[in-house]
């Protein structure tokens, strides 16, 4: 049997990465021999978690209550180990200052960078060539506690929101899989973020560029906005909004074509994207 | 119709074609962010709207789920 403190592994989470983790954590119970367990907060329509929970007989709780999971959280007397994974539930100081918890959590960023919500949305409208991943200890202030382990990947110049966010999901199971055994033997040599007390949070409410470009903008600088609020049909940012004609309208879709694809249609818009290329934009009024 | 989907199925999740099953999702089949780029590429070529309430497990279990949806949305 493997050394740990950890009697129980608490998941929490939604998506891609928590499924990685908790298959990764189910694989290694038998080494270690703690109790688990998983926690779905915030129900996504395409959750695999509960099917994994199934197959493996790990007691699923559906806890969407913030002050349910807050008593539930509160109750454990063990030591436990939290993995937070693509999960947006503030853990409560008094939890986070039990000394027989720690809990670990995914920021889909390269920490002190862009803390909070949204953060390949933000990576890809500030233009940036790089991201990346990091796992910390989670403590009271948001996105604040030790760097565990971080993983690198690049921007591509024509990614868009979900995609990278997906490629961040891999990069973070990936880096789990990696330092899961040094969390659990509590030899990790964590690494202080450093940050500025002023440094910027951003907030689940706040949308690039206001959710609003001008025709006049660049349309590199239009095609990064559209990119940057890209999540499909998942309505984490409202559709991006454009003066034409006096008129407000709203962009339903857009697309980098080449110009043998233009075609004259009522509501789609062309803008020149460098030498080879058109956003194709369609539109309809709000 | 049916061959325009089968293709945008080949360019992003060639196993959806082979997939006979009744939850590509829970099979590992396709994953969320495959769905959302197959949905993109339905729009197009359609042009037709793929309303967010479409957009869940029961309209993406299997290739047939797929081409059935599109036909609703071609036929309303």
């Amino acid at each position: 049997m493997m050394d740990t403190a950890f009697r129980r592994v608490i998941v929490i989470g939604y998506g891609k990465v928590t499924g990685e983790v908790l298959q990764h954590v189910c694989e290694k119970q038998e080494e270690y021999g703690y109790s688990l367990e998983f926690i779905e907060h915030e129900v996504h329509p395409f959750s695999v978690t509960e099917k994994i929970c199934e197959e493996e007989g790990i007691p699923f709780h559906r806890i969407t209550d913030k002050k349910e999971l807050a008593a539930f959280f509160d109750k454990i007397k063990e030591g436990t180990l939290i993995i937070s994974a693509s999960n947006n539930f503030l853990f409560p100081a008094s939890l986070v200052e039990k000394e027989h918890i720690t809990i670990i959590n995914f920021h889909n960023a390269l920490l002190p960078e862009y803390p909070g919500r949204n953060a390949p949305s933000w990576v890809i409208y500030m233009g940036e060539k790089e991201t990346g991943i990091t796992w910390h200890y989670v403590t009271a202030g948001v996105d604040e506690g030790n760097i565990i382990v971080q993983k690198r990947c690049a921007v591509g110049e024509d990614v868009k929101a979900y995609e990278l966010a997906g490629k961040l999901m891999d990069l973070a199971g990936e880096a789990f899989r990696e330092r899961f055994a040094d969390v659990m033997a509590a030899c990790v040599e964590a690494k202080e973020q450093g940050f500025d007390a002023g440094r910027r949070m951003y907030r689940s409410y706040e949308v690039p560029s206001d959710g609003f470009f001008r025709l006049t903008d660049r349309p590199e600088d239009i095609y990064r906005l559209l990119r940057s609020v890209d999540y499909g049909k998942n309505d984490i940012f409202p559709p991006m909004r454009t003066m034409m004609d006096g008129r407000e309208v709203k962009v339903l879709r857009y697309r980098k074509v080449t110009p043998d694809k233009r075609r004259e249609e009522e509501g789609v818009l062309y803008l020149p994207l460098g030498k080879e290329a058109l956003l194709k934009i369609k539109y309809s009024s709000v | 119709m049916e061959e325009k989907i089968l293709q945008i199925l080949e360019e992003h999740c060639i196993e959806a074609l082979d997939y006979d099953g009744d939850s590509m999702m829970e099979d590992g089949i396709i994953d969320s962010f495959t769905v959302i780029n197959v949905v993109s590429d339905l729009e197009d070529e359609f042009d037709i709207e793929i309303d967010a309430k479409y957009v869940v497990a029961e309209n993406f279990k299997n290739k047939e789920a797929i081409v059935a949806l599109v036909q609703r949305l071609l036929d309303e």
